[in-house]
């Protein structure tokens, strides 16, 4: 069972270096996360996008390119498809953002789900090391469905109890977010979490459980007719899943790492591998940390594949 | 300006003792009132069954502190009671009590009985006190208004400059926030954002910076911003952070609380006199400055500005 983010870098370690189709490597920052994962042993890079940039990018982290395949093209979406055409193909197990804009690469996996009849919807899960809670706790969807309704919050659940199983958990814990509280009456947040635990408890979304909880004054304290005490926080029943009302929400909450003392790593899980998608802001050491958890999936994907072959 | 809690409960001991009115207070307000009237800045004034409160409050640390009865046999007039008490300055200030926070807020918002001015929008203000450095953020709305239009928004940001104010922040920066930084017609949230941030840019918000769309990390850090190509004074030192709707809200004030461990305390806003409502992430040593806030803004401006 995968724990903690020095459990993915250790198994990234061991399970590196895997082929990763990187896109748009054209920020400094970036192609330094690039150039340390490949240091450790995580990855071995196949650079797409514009080369005279990537050159430059590279240059000033001082990291020879020479080794590596390289792809050129300019135009955002062109570059896109072409790294994640390589997921889907089985040429390289991972593909990670550089500088470009999250929705081309969004586009291009609803695409190439659409080829392979996965019926898959695109979801982002954004996990976060805590301190003191012993294991990943995973926000999804992140990153891709703006308002999901009731059917496409099921399909989100769906991809990261995959991933929560991936990672060794044979059972998850579910959240379904919402800021139902003692006003305002019943939000559509809270009518999904009904129905939601309803039809987790009939099996729908597979080997996971929805909690009685949807805020975290009752995930921490056990219910609304308590107060908190800041002496005695008690996280011992925080899910492993939070499944947030709407992109808004989750986009807010997940990067409360650039606040907070929680260290945050996201990626999207398609049906053939993983795409790491940090946040244009994030930073190297961050990066590294994505990529790791990427290496990682892809290796427990490609042995799930194995077994059912 | 005041940048802490205890700058906070300080200027409200200078400010003088206001009267708190309290509708059915249950037994967990009487050691927060007695503590806020010790400090000298309160007297409480309990509205119920006058034998029920003597009962409850003997043996209380209040019963050796200064306050005063209003008896009101009948529990559902309670409220009604301490509501006009206050509309007719008897009291400075309304306490929950033992009203339910909607029961409350129905009251509030009674056209004829209620503390709403016509037009105005009753909003809740979560203020944060920074772990690393002395400051205060206000984060709203944190508990009232589920879905508020563009309108309500500016009502809820005039709200919050006018909190802003009562602390002393002269140009407040307000980020507008959203899951993205740039403007996209998919994302309501960001046209709203565009919209007010178009308006402080005319002044429409006085002296206040308004900066919108802004996604958490160009809020939060201005270096993260800077990666993105945003250059703003908002960026990485945000006074105020106006929230799309209530589940955003809601949860992030309650995440601040239990994942930051950040000290919070909340200030209801645009009623005609100040409020105080009483909620499970809330400590008991935070509802003191909750009470000092509303003795804050008893001021002269008010709580509706």
């Amino acid at each position: 069972m995968i724990r903690s983010l020095a459990d993915i870098s250790r198994l990234a370690r061991e399970k590196g270096p895997k082929k990763m189709a990187v896109l748009a490597p054209e920020d400094e920052e970036f192609m330094l996360a690039v150039k340390k994962s490949w240091e450790l042993g995580y990855i071995e890079p196949v650079l797409i996008g514009n080369t005279k940039k990537i050159e430059a990018a590279a240059e000033k982290v001082d990291f020879n390119l020479s080794p590596f395949q390289k792809i050129s093209d300019d135009e955002h979406q062109g570059i896109s498809d072409l790294g994640i055409r390589m997921l889907f193909s089985g040429e390289a197990p991972i593909a990670g953002k550089g500088q470009i804009p999250t929705s081309y690469i969004y586009r291009s996996i609803i695409r190439e789900e659409a080829k392979a009849g996965s019926g898959m919807t695109v979801s982002v899960v954004s996990f976060w090391e805590v301190p003191g809670i012993n294991h990943l706790v995973a926000f999804t969807d992140t990153g891709v469905n703006i308002k999901p309704d009731l059917e496409a919050k099921g399909e989100i659940i769906k991809n990261a109890v995959f991933i929560y199983h991936l990672l060794g958990y044979p059972r998850p814990k579910i959240a379904v977010l919402s800021g139902q509280r003692e006003v305002g009456g019943k939000l559509t947040s809270y009518k999904d979490y009904e129905a939601l635990q309803k039809a987790a408890d009939g099996g729908d979304f597979g080997s996971c459980e929805i909690v009685a909880a949807t805020s975290f004054t009752d995930i921490f304290l056990g219910g609304r007719d308590c107060r908190v005490d800041y002496g005695a926080i008690n996280s011992e029943e925080m899910p492993h899943i939070l499944l947030v009302p709407s992109l808004d929400t989750g986009n807010i909450i997940c990067k409360l790492d650039f606040f907070l003392d929680v260290t945050r790593s996201s990626l999207v899980a398609t049906s053939r591998g993983p795409v790491c998608i940090p946040a244009r802001s994030d930073f190297n050491d961050n990066i590294v940390q994505q990529i790791a958890m990427s290496v990682v999936l892809a290796d427990r994907m490609e042995k799930t594949e194995k077994e059912v072959a | 300006m005041l940048n802490s809690f205890q700058e906070i409960l300080a200027a409200a001991k200078r400010d003088g003792v206001k009267k708190i009115v309290v509708p059915s207070p249950v037994a967990t307000d009487l050691p927060l009132l007695a503590e806020a009237a010790a400090s000298g800045f309160i007297i409480p004034i309990l509205v119920g069954n006058k034998s029920s409160l003597e009962d409850l409050i003997k043996g209380s640390l209040l019963a050796v502190e200064k306050y005063t009865l209003v008896e009101e046999k009948d529990p559902q007039q309670s409220l009604n009671r301490a509501l006009a008490m206050v509309r007719k300055g008897e009291g400075d200030i309304l306490m929950q009590g033992g009203a339910s926070p909607q029961e409350l807020l129905d009251a509030l918002r009674d056209k004829e009985q209620g503390l709403l001015p016509k037009g105005g929008v009753i909003s809740f203000i979560s203020v944060f006190q920074l772990l690393k450095r002395e400051k205060l953020i206000l984060v709203t709305d944190t508990f009232i208004n589920n879905n508020p239009t563009l309108v309500e928004k500016q009502k809820i940001l005039e709200n919050a400059l006018q909190l802003g104010r009562i602390l002393g922040i002269e140009a407040p920066k307000v980020a507008v926030l959203a899951a993205i930084e740039q403007v996209n017609p998919g994302i309501p949230s960001t046209l709203d954002a565009a919209i007010l941030s178009k308006m402080g840019e005319r002044r429409q918000f006085g002296k206040a910076i308004v900066e919108g769309p802004l996604d958490i990390d160009c809020a939060l850090s201005h270096v993260a911003a800077g990666r993105k190509g945003l250059q703003s004074v908002v960026t990485g030192n945000v006074d105020i952070y106006l929230v799309p709707e209530i589940d955003t809200g809601h949860l992030l004030a309650e995440a601040l609380v239990f994942f930051g461990k950040m000290q919070m305390a909340g200030m209801v806003m645009g009623t005609s006199k100040p409020v105080i409502m009483n909620l499970p992430f809330v400590s008991n040593k935070n509802r003191r400055v909750e009470i000092a806030l509303a003795c804050l803004a008893c001021r002269k401006g008010g709580n509706n500005g």
